[in-house]
């Protein structure tokens, strides 16, 4: 029922594989379809990944550096295949380990692994084992759980526990402040379980008196505060340790971090410095934007702060407050000299506090979770080399998992194709959308800076037709870039022009009459302006993907603010959605690049840029620093990353 | 005997050292340790054996893995998409029998990066491999990743040799290895002037500060310091299992390599 079955190495040599019966299609497409979007896009926290007909489960052996997937029908609801997949490669580790063992690769393309045989018992006992099992029958009363608890604890009062404990104790005193009223119940309260009276008591704790006793119960417990912290109190063991830190969820985890005076020092000379730049450059010089742009500039320094980090969080494990305090010592010890594989549980309390310093960094709050995920599942298993902790092998790797992220998948190089465009005579036409307010004509007139100084022709068309003074802001920066470059210099004609048809008309009509106008004059690139909206906003999505669709534009940005927490995700999603479901073809055109503005606006709480990036998979193409021309640039991964990792 | 002319300066030098401060002699020993294994980490560090691996390198799917696998063992092997680097001794088959370490690096463009990062140091031979079938299509990405390994600082400065492999040539419509060269020369030209544009008018630029070839003069692959050849081959052979193609030229190569 499988339709194939693969054993191949991570350096891509396949070392055994299994093709179903009547299957004639090579499973290498869908392989690499499942390599490409899910492993190396770290989306591996879920395990299942679907192309064209076919479902692929697969897993990851870490130790050995081997991949096992397997692929059925989607239609095919297999139940047998985690447990099948995880047997396959416990036979395979053990029946092949000297193999494997080796460091290069050389074994693996000597031996061939005679697997067939394993594989064929292995799946009957799994189809076995699938189809022995009937319907369960249902459990007889004694058989569940419900008999065996009593009837006091499933007395829910409003309070959940405390008022369990309350009804107890409130009972109690019921019992000592109005005896009188019920003397046979308060005899019938000492019993802990009786059952059915009980059960009356509880119900009858509701009558008026009742109610005032519980109230003044409340009211003093409220107010006195011995009495609040006896459910609170933390369990008895801990007091011996002494008195523990109050820890503040904001002030970190040592005094190191709110000492604010090195930041200041190394930070704001930098940023100072810059801003003076900026304002001493006259009037934008026309030649300073040729050619390609420069990246984020960052300080990279932090590869010596990184490593103070990184013991400090060696030593802080070290010295938590915890009954295992001796084990986690020698544990500590025994992983720094050897070889050990890395569990889940190891991996536990250093993914957490990665994934809260990646909040803390303005990632996307189920996006650093997917993320952590993804590289527990890289490293489960793994054997770390000595003298490595496991703090620094998961920072290593997440590390490098967001430098993969944040890589392009593709080539970016937006002066090449517009060349390549402007070969084949016809315009480059790139469209900005986005919410509103992210900076899409800023950032439109920026770019369009950057074409002209690059000797490229630009019409700018102004489908916000929505907006009041949209208009009149384009041609602004079309008045401003031109007598930048005046046309005397670039061969008698304007280097920006602007197509506008005035408010309230549609967008995806000027945009079609802008692109027609500039192949007939010979433009070099248009620019769409689109009005922001919006993602949940029906009619307005329908109508940029429309624009989209009849428009087929070469390159669709997506603008979006550096300063934009969890709604990225949203904002993303819901967008990519819209372009999918309103376009007609059957391969509709997506958003293929991001504009990241207001980068300037943050410190180094730069996750924006990884979520994004997550999220669509298409690269970061522009990143806006500031609100003049020249503040455009492209995206350093490595600066990015140092950024985000940094204390 | 003879050592009793020396036995009294022996002598007069051990009561010398004797009379002296523990602490300086001390301190002297510290220093001669210190100087001893510097020299030897120098000479350790530097010398010619760390250079010794032949990295292959192309773009996705262009057959690296395959033509690796064929090299070492000769042997046709089904292959996936890489995500690490594979690694393996090789053996040369010229007259001196050098070995070298063989590396294959994925090619896919979110690991290529750092990959190259990581080995680029250690490199004495690049095998550039490219997809003569579909390179038409693709072009100006195999120009791209050209341009980004000529124009990087520690390649430049080792000028390891290049050959580019034009991979695939037992498909029908693979391109020969001149049509390739001509085309990467004519793409390379546009994009050293698109790139090095910005390089003369801002400082503190990004990646390669190199302007590749001579000024003035149409881009050639002549013009670098390294030695670059292009040679044809087909890692799958005519029918999948022969690949006696791959490895001649290839070999030849490296014979001539040092």
């Amino acid at each position: 029922m499988l339709d194939f079955f693969t054993i191949f190495s991570k350096g891509g040599i396949v070392l055994w594989c299994f093709q179903g019966a009547g299957v004639t299609e090579s499973f290498t497409g869908p392989v690499n379809a499942l390599i490409r979007s899910v492993i190396l896009q770290e989306r591996s926290g879920n395990s299942s990944f679907s192309h064209g007909g076919l479902s692929l489960k697969y897993k990851l052996d870490n130790e050995f550096e081997l991949i096992f997937v397997v692929g059925f029908q989607k239609i095919l609801t297999l139940t047998y295949v985690d447990k099948f997949i995880n047997d396959v490669q416990l036979r395979f580790r053990d029946r092949y380990k000297n193999e494997l063992e080796q460091k290069g690769a050389l074994k693996l393309l000597n031996n061939s692994f005679e697997f067939e045989n394993d594989f064929k018992v292995l799946l009957s006992v799994a189809e076995e084992s699938s189809k022995a099992r009937g319907p369960a029958g249902m459990r007889t009363f004694e058989q569940s759980g419900k008999s065996q608890k009593t009837v006091k604890s499933m007395i829910e009062t409003k309070g959940g526990d405390k008022g369990k404990e309350q009804g107890g104790k409130k009972n109690k005193n019921a019992k000592k402040e109005a005896p009188a009223a019920q003397p046979a119940k308060g005899d019938q309260d000492k019993a802990s379980a009786s059952g059915q009276k009980m059960v009356e008591n509880g119900n009858q704790s509701l009558t008026a008196e009742e109610i005032l006793q519980k109230n003044r119960e409340e009211f003093f417990r409220k107010h006195r505060p011995g009495a609040s912290e006896k459910p609170s109190k933390s369990p008895k063991p801990q007091k011996p340790k002494g008195k523990q830190n109050r820890v503040w969820n904001n002030g970190g985890s040592s005094t190191r971090d709110l000492d604010y005076s090195d930041k200041n020092g190394n930070g704001s000379p930098n940023g100072a410095e810059q801003n003076l730049e900026a304002q001493f450059d006259p009037e934008m010089q026309p030649a300073s934007m040729k050619g390609d742009l420069l990246s984020v500039e960052y300080e990279s320094s932090d590869e010596e702060e990184m490593e103070e980090e990184d013991e400090e969080v060696v030593i802080r494990e070290t010295s938590k407050p915890s009954s295992k305090k001796g084990g986690g010592l020698f544990g500590m010890l025994k992983g720094l000299v050897g070889s050990k594989s890395l569990t889940r549980e190891d991996m536990e309390p250093v993914l957490e506090k990665m994934k809260d310093h990646l909040i803390a960094k303005n990632v996307a709050a189920d996006i650093a979770s997917q993320l952590c995920d993804s590289v527990a599942k890289k490293l489960e298993g793994k054997v770390m080399g000595t003298f490595t902790t496991v703090a620094s092998t998961v920072k290593q790797a997440l590390q490098d998992s967001l430098v993969q992220i944040l890589q392009p998948k593709r080539r970016v190089d937006i002066l090449r194709d517009v060349m390549e465009a402007q070969s084949q005579r016809r315009p480059f036409v790139i469209t900005f959308c986005g919410v509103n307010g992210v900076g899409k004509s800023t950032n439109l007139a920026k770019i369009s800076f950057w074409l002209i100084e690059n000797g490229f022709t630009v019409l700018i068309a102004a489908c916000d037709t929505f907006r009041a003074g949209a208009v009149e802001q384009l041609r602004t920066h079309q008045r401003r870039l031109n007598s930048l470059h005046p046309p005397e210099k670039h061969g008698g004609r304007p280097v920006v022009q602007l197509y506008e048809k005035g408010y309230g008309k549609d967008a995806a009509g000027i945009a079609m009459e802008a692109i027609a106008y500039a192949r007939n004059q010979a433009f070099d690139v248009v620019l769409v302006d689109t009005a922001g909206r919006m993602q949940d906003n029906a009619p307005l999505m329908t109508a940029l993907a429309k624009l989209i669709a009849v428009n087929m534009p070469d390159l669709v940005l997506f603008v979006g603010e550096a300063l934009v927490g969890n709604e990225a995700v949203d904002q993303l999603v819901k967008f990519n959605q819209a372009l999918a479901d309103h376009s007609m073809s059957d391969k509709p055109r997506l958003i293929d690049g991001i504009v990241l503005t207001k980068f300037d606006t943050i410190d180094d709480k730069v996750g924006a840029a990884i979520s994004m990036t997550y999220i669509t998979g298409q690269p970061i193409v522009f990143v806006g620093t500031g609100q003049t021309y020249n503040d455009l640039r492209s995206l350093n991964a490595r600066a990015v990353v140092s950024a985000l990792m940094k204390a | 005997m003879a050592g009793s002319p020396f036995e009294p300066y022996i002598e007069s030098l051990r009561q010398q050292l004797e009379e002296q401060d523990p602490v300086f002699l001390i301190g002297v020993i510290v220093a001669l340790a210190v100087v001893v294994i510097t020299f030897f980490l120098k000479y350790f560090l530097t010398s010619k054996t760390v250079r010794t691996s032949v990295l292959l390198v192309g773009l996705c799917d262009s057959g690296k893995t395959l033509l690796f696998s064929r090299l070492l063992s000769g042997k046709f092997k089904r292959t996936q998409t890489s995500i690490t680097d594979s690694s393996a001794p090789y053996k040369a088959k010229n007259d001196r029998g050098s070995t070298w370490t063989l590396i294959d690096l994925p090619g896919h463009d979110s690991l290529r990066p750092q990959y190259l990062e990581k080995f680029k140091s250690a490199a004495r031979a690049i095998v550039f491999v490219v997809d003569s079938a579909i390179f038409q299509k693709e072009v100006r990405d195999v120009a791209e990743f050209l341009y980004v390994l000529l124009t990087d600082a520690v390649i430049t400065r080792n000028a390891p040799a290049l050959v580019v492999a034009c991979n695939k040539q037992d498909i029908t419509m693979a391109k020969s290895a001149k049509l390739i060269q001509q085309q990467l020369e004519k793409e390379l030209n546009t994009l050293r002037v698109t790139r090095s544009a910005a390089l003369s008018s801002q400082d503190g630029s990004v990646g390669g500060s190199m302007y590749l070839g001579k000024k003035g003069k149409d881009f050639e692959f002549s013009q670098l310091p390294m030695k670059v050849e292009f040679v044809e081959c087909s890692a799958r052979g005519s029918k999948g299992e022969d690949g006696g193609d791959a490895d001649m030229e290839l070999l030849e190569k490296a014979l001539a390599k040092l």
